[in-house]
């Protein structure tokens, strides 16, 4: 039927893999692609790759007017050799790391405090309310009046777009926390204290996880939005003005740089994230 | 918390709560208050510092009691309030894109999600070429949405729809794998064709999962159709935003955001309703939230 | 009458190559149609195992089951599950989002067998059976547990079964809705007497319900007793008092209780 995993039946019996092992994990994952996985994406890939190649002797309409992989390889090879190009990664991860970190140092704790304190989870939530459905691109014209110099109103959007989302995941996970581990705790005896960073933070960590990794493709979005809006540096940047130049190759290198770039921080988080919460390794 | 409120006998029969019961214990509740207070200090901070103080840079935004006054304004004096055409002319610019992007990403990305999650030889072909794109951030998408779309129109919903196509798709895959195994197993043995189950297992199985993703796909077009507009556009919500700064109508700003906020939530609902009529089953559920 | 089940040297081997866990080992068993056979035993025997191969939703590795003289399954025979082994589900598998009158008349309604209004009625008759008016129009979430395994039980036995599987359906029910519940499940045998397949790890449910019960041992999964239970029919709960019901229970029990020490000393886990 449906793409239905194997059970990993009898492991009970089996000899453990202490799960975290770099290798052991790197295993099951390469085990998780059957075969047939492989080949399909083999012949979909190739196939899509070699009609895109082939549009323009082929007539297909659309696609012909997009530069061939080809000419994309050739681009990417001049664009991997630039230093624009490499200035233009540094730039945008710099902006994202800065806004992506400042949205996490504020909306965890906010996040926090709001689960745990009714009354500000009843005074501060409707406003979020209200702000939260206003595109953070609309936001721009703001943050540009607003921040003296540019690179602070791209950051401020990258924040913005990453804040929403953390502080609505910490919210949520902290306050699905199981009553029972809460009522263990305080039977056990523990204080206020204890209570906060034995079990309500790590409970909630695994949300706090989740909202990253999503915040970080959310952030890739608005740096790439502001740096096309209204920056002058970075590969939002660069992709804009390749797209102006007309240099159409380059406009697709970029394209799948940044889609990549924000692919690998997503992933860098999760897997950061998995080592923070070892104890969701068992199946 | 507040003391737990009656239960009407409306509620005993119908599991529903009748509307002017609901506004009635809203209004006896501390939480309506808090919130109000919460919602009353943010305006009046605004006010504050930018209006009457105009404390270092805050004194370059636009003002709050200027930008309602021209929203409301039957002569506004940047033309733009809700007594003017133009207003509605960038509404109903902008809410033509989104729905026209949002629906048909809603019915393509439903229907290819449930194929993959359904036909293992069509995940295997779908998912690598899904998985290459999807990470592209959607704005990077806009050169090649101006090239290969004709006209004005059709490359900004196209954009509109790719957000909402990728996450829609994600979502309904996700939906359909987390239905529960067994009832599978139960349409097995009660001989249900492969059809058969489809229909009644697979579709209604995967719903909750497939809202929720549409709620986002929602948001993702907002936000898609924002930056598009701002980008290429000429009319339009997004366009007028970054109009109004161009031109410095700061007061026509702030409506125009405000604007965008309303719409933008009153769509998300829109989904949410939708969504919580068409899974009755899950009544029990949503009372509790 | 149909439902006469032969399970001939039935062996389960999970990952031969890797962990090699051996689930069943040689069991055979022949099943009388008409008989309420429990298999009970500890959490990990393979009892489950045992029911899914019959069900058709896993391969044996070894041995054969043979069903009203026909060969079913064996190493290289796949099995399908089916509306002739119906199962009912440990942990409920009522269809959430359909009400309950769909739940249970789906199967014999696509099946053709039945026509909307005569599946309608038998329902009706069934749930009436079992104790349930008027909850044909409610969602399963309504339900209380009770309520929904015995109409998970009506619509398994909508579809006229050859054998009825039962895969410890009252293990999730508190003991006072479980004794009720399992006084409709004799009441519906002694009516219309069916195969039963029944899997359980309480041995008072166990004789209480079967003509046959037998106690498997934990891993590897054999047959280690059988026992006829020849208290007479129909039951009710005096049955649990009853000196014969008592010897039963001291007969089994001290073979149930080893194989439970075996099993909670290596640390079993249930498998599928």
């Amino acid at each position: 039927m449906s793409g239905a995993q194997s059970d990993v039946r009898g492991s009970a019996a089996a000899p453990a893999v202490r799960p975290g092992t770099l290798f052991a994990r790197l295993r099951r994952w390469v085990k998780g692609f059957s075969a047939l996985n492989i080949l399909l994406g083999v012949i979909s890939l190739g196939s899509i790759a070699c009609i895109w190649e082939f549009a323009g002797p082929l007539g297909i309409p659309m696609v012909k007017e997009v530069p061939p992989p080809s000419e994309v390889l050739a681009s990417a090879r001049d664009l991997v050799v630039s230093t624009q190009y490499w200035k233009g990664w540094l730039l945008s991860f710099q902006r994202i790391g800065i806004g992506f970190a400042i949205a996490q140092l504020i909306g965890i704790p906010l996040g926090l405090a709001m689960a745990i304190n009714r009354t500000s989870f009843n005074s501060i939530f409707p406003i979020v309310e209200i702000l939260r459905p206003i595109p953070p691109v609309a936001w721009i014209p703001i943050s540009i009046v607003f921040w003296p110099t540019r690179e602070q109103s791209v950051v401020f959007i990258v924040f913005l777009g990453a804040f929403w989302i953390v502080l609505l995941n910490t919210i949520g996970g902290a306050s699905n926390i199981d009553r029972v581990y809460k009522r263990a705790a305080l039977s056990l005896g523990s204080n206020s204290w204890d209570l906060f960073w034995k079990i309500i933070l790590p409970a909630t960590l695994p949300s706090i996880v989740t909202g990253m990794a999503v915040g970080m493709g959310i952030s890739w979005e608005m740096v790439v939005a502001s740096e096309m809006i209204a920056g002058d540096t970075g590969l939002g940047y660069l992709l804009w003005q390749s797209f102006q130049n007309n240099a159409l190759a380059q406009v697709i290198v970029l394209m799948f740089s940044i889609g990549f770039a924000g692919y690998f921080s997503s992933a860098l988080i999760r897997t950061l994230g998995r080592f923070a919460t070892p104890w969701r390794q068992l199946k | 918390m507040a003391s737990e409120p009656t239960i009407t006998k409306a509620e005993k029969q119908h599991g529903k709560t009748p509307a002017v019961i609901r506004l009635w214990r809203l209004a006896r509740s501390p939480a309506f208050y808090q919130g109000l207070l919460g919602v009353a200090v943010f305006f009046l901070l605004w006010y504050v510092l930018v209006d009457l103080i105009g404390l270092w840079r805050f004194s370059g935004l636009p003002k709050l009691v200027g930008g309602i006054e021209e929203w409301l304004s039957p002569d506004p004096v940047f033309g733009v309030s809700i007594f003017t055409a133009e207003y509605y002319r960038h509404i109903v610019a902008s809410l033509f894109r989104v729905f026209s992007a949002f629906f048909a990403a809603t019915i393509l990305g439903v229907a290819i999600g449930i194929l993959m999650g359904w036909r293992r030889v069509f995940f295997g072909l779908t998912f690598p070429i899904l998985e290459v794109l999807r990470p592209i951030p959607i704005l990077a998408w806009i050169p090649l949405a101006i090239i290969l779309l004709p006209g004005r129109e059709l490359p900004i919903i196209g954009l509109t729809f790719l957000a909402a196509f990728f996450v829609t798709i994600l979502n309904t895959l996700l939906g359909v794998q987390a239905i529960d195994k067994v009832y599978f197993r139960a349409a097995q043995s009660l001989g249900f064709t492969e059809w058969q189950t489809l229909w009644h297992v697979i579709v209604p199985g995967a719903l909750p999962y497939i809202f929720v993703g549409l709620q986002i796909a929602m948001g993702a077009c907002w936000f898609s159709l924002v930056a598009a507009e701002i980008l290429s556009g000429s009319a339009g919500l997004g366009y007028k935003v970054w109009e109004t700064y161009y031109y410095v109508q700061f007061p026509t700003m702030v409506s125009t955001m405000a604007t965008l906020g309303f719409f933008g939530y009153i769509s998300s609902a829109l989904v949410r309703i939708a969504g919580h009529r068409l899974m009755r089953w899950r009544a029990n559920v949503l009372a509790g939230v | 009458m149909q439902g006469a089940l032969s399970i001939k040297n039935a062996g389960k081997i999970y990952d031969p190559g890797g962990s090699h866990v051996v689930a069943l080992d040689g069991i055979s068993l022949e099943i009388v149609a008409g008989e309420f056979c429990v298999i009970v035993g500890p959490s990990g025997c393979g009892k489950t195992t045992l029911l899914n191969a019959i069900a058709g939703f896993d391969q044996l590795t070894a041995g054969e089951i043979w069903l009203d003289g026909e060969l079913m399954a064996s190493p290289g025979k796949r099995l399908k599950p089916g509306p002739d082994r119906m199962v009912v589900f440990q942990h409920g598998a009522l269809f959430p989002w359909k009400k309950v009158l769909w739940n249970v008349t789906c199967g014999p309604l696509k099946q053709g067998r039945l026509t909307q209004a005569e599946a309608n009625e038998k329902a009706r008759e069934f749930l009436a059976r079992v104790g349930l008016h008027g909850i044909e129009d409610q969602y399963p979430e309504a339900l209380s547990g009770g309520q929904k395994r015995r109409v998970e039980i009506v619509r398994a036995l909508m579809n006229d079964p050859k054998v009825l599987l039962l895969d410890e359906p009252f293990r999730a029910l508190d003991a006072l809705t479980k004794s009720v519940v399992q006084e409709h499940l004799l009441e519906l045998f002694d009516f219309e007497p069916e195969t039963i397949f029944f899997i359980t790890h309480d041995l008072e449910e166990a004789i209480f319900l079967a003509d046959r019960a037998v106690v498997m041992t934990t891993r590897p999964g054999t047959i280690k007793k059988i026992v006829d239970v020849d208290i007479p029919r129909p039951r009710d709960l005096k049955v649990l008092t009853s000196s014969r019901f008592l010897a039963l229970k001291a007969e089994l029990g001290a073979a149930i209780h080893e194989e439970a020490k075996m099993a909670f000393e290596s640390g079993e886990r249930e498998l599928a």
